[in-house]
């Protein structure tokens, strides 16, 4: 009885730890849901349920402009470092040593941001390339690259090697084998990877904040400039849309079943 | 696989390398060269100098680097205290709610984390959320002042490598059996026994991998301490970014770059071995 009385109570402080976490990492989510949809301006108490910050979220073309210049950047990092991993997946699957390559890029999870982006930053100067497009797209596949290799290596390696040896020894040529047999088999975690490094791309503020230069401002640093400013509810208005953009993205990654081979 | 003749050479391979090492080691190894040199007013190189790390040999400096290894080690301990029973939860007791909850874990962790420095504006205010619930409930009886405090730093560094903690532990300790825990009741053991001897060896590799995920990062951290901490909270990434976009401060930002990213190298390592220590002597003494 005693023990059942224990076991009981254990569970019970578990449930609550549990229960107060979540609380705890969604409680700003609805206040600031739930502000976007009031017609006074915060610190005002609740008024009246309204949509104008959401109509004047859709007039707001800077922050089109910075939203579009967001997915410009991510989705040209993800495809480049995506390519460029698979060229080099391509070579390991003919059965080219990249062993040693492969800690190269364990560097990036090494190296805070920050370092790397003054790094970056100070590089960029040195060797006159203005800042802009350009070299946040280099810096964001820097960071989509150290996702991408070492994801998808290990994901390779997991696979069956006969299967690549019985396509070569019916006579397929090493490309068509990469093509029709190691890519399709890649594919679940090859999205599942696309889309995290999408999404680090498109959220992060680091490596923006100091590659951006003035002609690529980016949601992120359109945010901050918010923030500096002050509150807004249009912003409110912004991240319940974000929040729902990064919902769809989860509920695809969970869809994929490789998902639990991420992280 | 030797029977088989590769059909392109290395070049194929190249360019991740290439980029990995002109964009990512050069730029390193040039702000490292870049802090040990003497470059003269004409923009010349000059000589070799210790000169940058001299001037930052003051208690000042190595003041903030401590000040920022503490934040790290306290925001991963912290973490990790939430993060256990969490992922302890979502692998074991979860059942049918574990997808949600997953999936509530990883929306926030998906997001830009500046709407959440915004969204703890409005709980932290003034006049936000938590003052007017504890004036409410007659906890306090005047507003407190929330925002800008190392308390609202360490609160939304927490916040933010939560997750970066709970997902390595919740893996490893996905991949072992209940059975094991269960045995080791059915043995005898208490729940602390079992804890210690069976679930906490066995998801050791993903605590200490969530340990140095959060730890590494928030070292380096400076948009939080900068965003929640006010003006007067300095700490490592700050002062990096305020020497390295300033004018002429470029050389004793890259010895401090330099400088920190040693101290960090080292207490990794320490605190590495520390846990090595502490698994060998606990699990296998």
């Amino acid at each position: 009885m005693n023990n059942l009385y224990k076991h009981v109570s254990a569970r019970i402080g578990n449930l609550s730890l549990i229960a107060a976490t979540y609380l705890f990492l969604y409680v700003p989510i609805v206040v600031l849901i739930v502000f976007s949809f009031n017609s006074e301006q915060f610190p005002s108490p609740w008024v009246q349920f309204t949509w104008k910050w959401y109509r004047e979220l859709f007039e707001s073309v800077h922050l089109w402009q910075s939203f579009i210049n967001s997915l410009i950047v991510a989705v040209s990092s993800t495809s480049l470092s995506l390519i460029l991993g698979l060229c080099l997946i391509f070579y390991h699957a003919q059965g080219g040593r990249i062993g040693k390559f492969l800690l190269l890029f364990y560097g990036n999870l090494v190296i805070p941001e920050t370092v790397l982006a003054v790094s970056l930053l100070a590089f960029f100067a040195l060797i006159s390339i203005p800042l802009g497009f350009p070299t946040l797209i280099i810096a964001h596949t820097l960071l989509g690259l150290g996702f991408v290799i070492p994801i998808l290596t290990a994901r390779y390696l997991e696979l069956d090697p006969k299967m690549n040896e019985v396509s070569l020894v019916l006579g397929a040529s090493q490309m068509q084998t990469f093509f029709k047999i190691t890519l399709p088999l890649l594919r679940p975690s090859l999205i599942a990877t696309a889309l995290l490094v999408f999404i680090i791309s498109f959220d992060d503020f680091i490596l923006s904040y100091f590659c951006a230069g003035s002609t690529a401002q980016t949601l992120s640093l359109y945010l901050l400039s918010m923030l500096r400013s002050g509150v807004s509810p249009v912003v409110n208005a912004l991240s319940t849309l974000l929040l729902c953009l990064s919902s769809l993205l989860v509920l695809i990654f969970f869809s994929i079943k490789a998902r639990s081979r991420i992280f | 696989m030797k029977l088989f003749k590769k059909e392109l050479p290395f070049s194929i391979g190249a360019p991740a390398i290439i980029w990995q090492m002109v964009f990512f080691y050069v730029p390193l190894f040039l702000l490292t060269l870049s802090s040990i040199i003497k470059i003269s007013s004409q923009g010349h190189f000059e000589s070799l100098t210790l000169d940058h790390f001299a001037a930052l040999l003051k208690p000042a400096y190595a003041k903030i680097i401590f000040r920022s290894l503490f934040l790290a080690l306290g925001n991963a301990l912290l973490c990790l205290c939430l993060a256990y029973p969490l992922a302890y939860f979502l692998a074991f007791r979860g059942k049918r709610f574990k997808n949600i909850l997953l999936f509530l874990l990883i929306v926030p962790f998906w997001t830009n984390f500046l709407l959440h420095v915004y969204a703890w504006y409005y709980v932290l205010e003034r006049e936000g959320f938590l003052n007017n619930l504890l004036m409410k409930i007659g906890m306090i009886h005047k507003p407190l002042i929330l925002l800008n405090s190392l308390f609202a730093i360490v609160l939304m560094m927490v916040y933010y490598y939560l997750p970066f903690m709970v997902l390595p532990i919740y893996t490893s300790l996905e991949r072992f059996e209940l059975r094991l825990q269960e045995a080791s009741l059915d043995l005898g053991a208490s729940w602390f026994e079992t804890f210690r001897r069976v679930l906490l060896p066995l998801s050791w590799p993903g605590v200490q991998a969530g340990f140095f995920l959060v730890f590494i990062p928030s070292f380096g951290e400076f948009a939080i301490p900068e965003l929640m901490g006010g003006d007067k909270q300095f700490f490592v990434g700050s002062v990096v970014s305020h020497y390295i976009l300033g004018e002429t401060t470029g050389s004793l930002g890259a010895a401090f770059t330099v400088m920190s990213c040693l101290a960090l190298l080292l207490s990794a390592i320490l605190l590495y071995s520390v846990m090595r220590r502490l698994f060998k002597k606990t699990w296998n003494g």
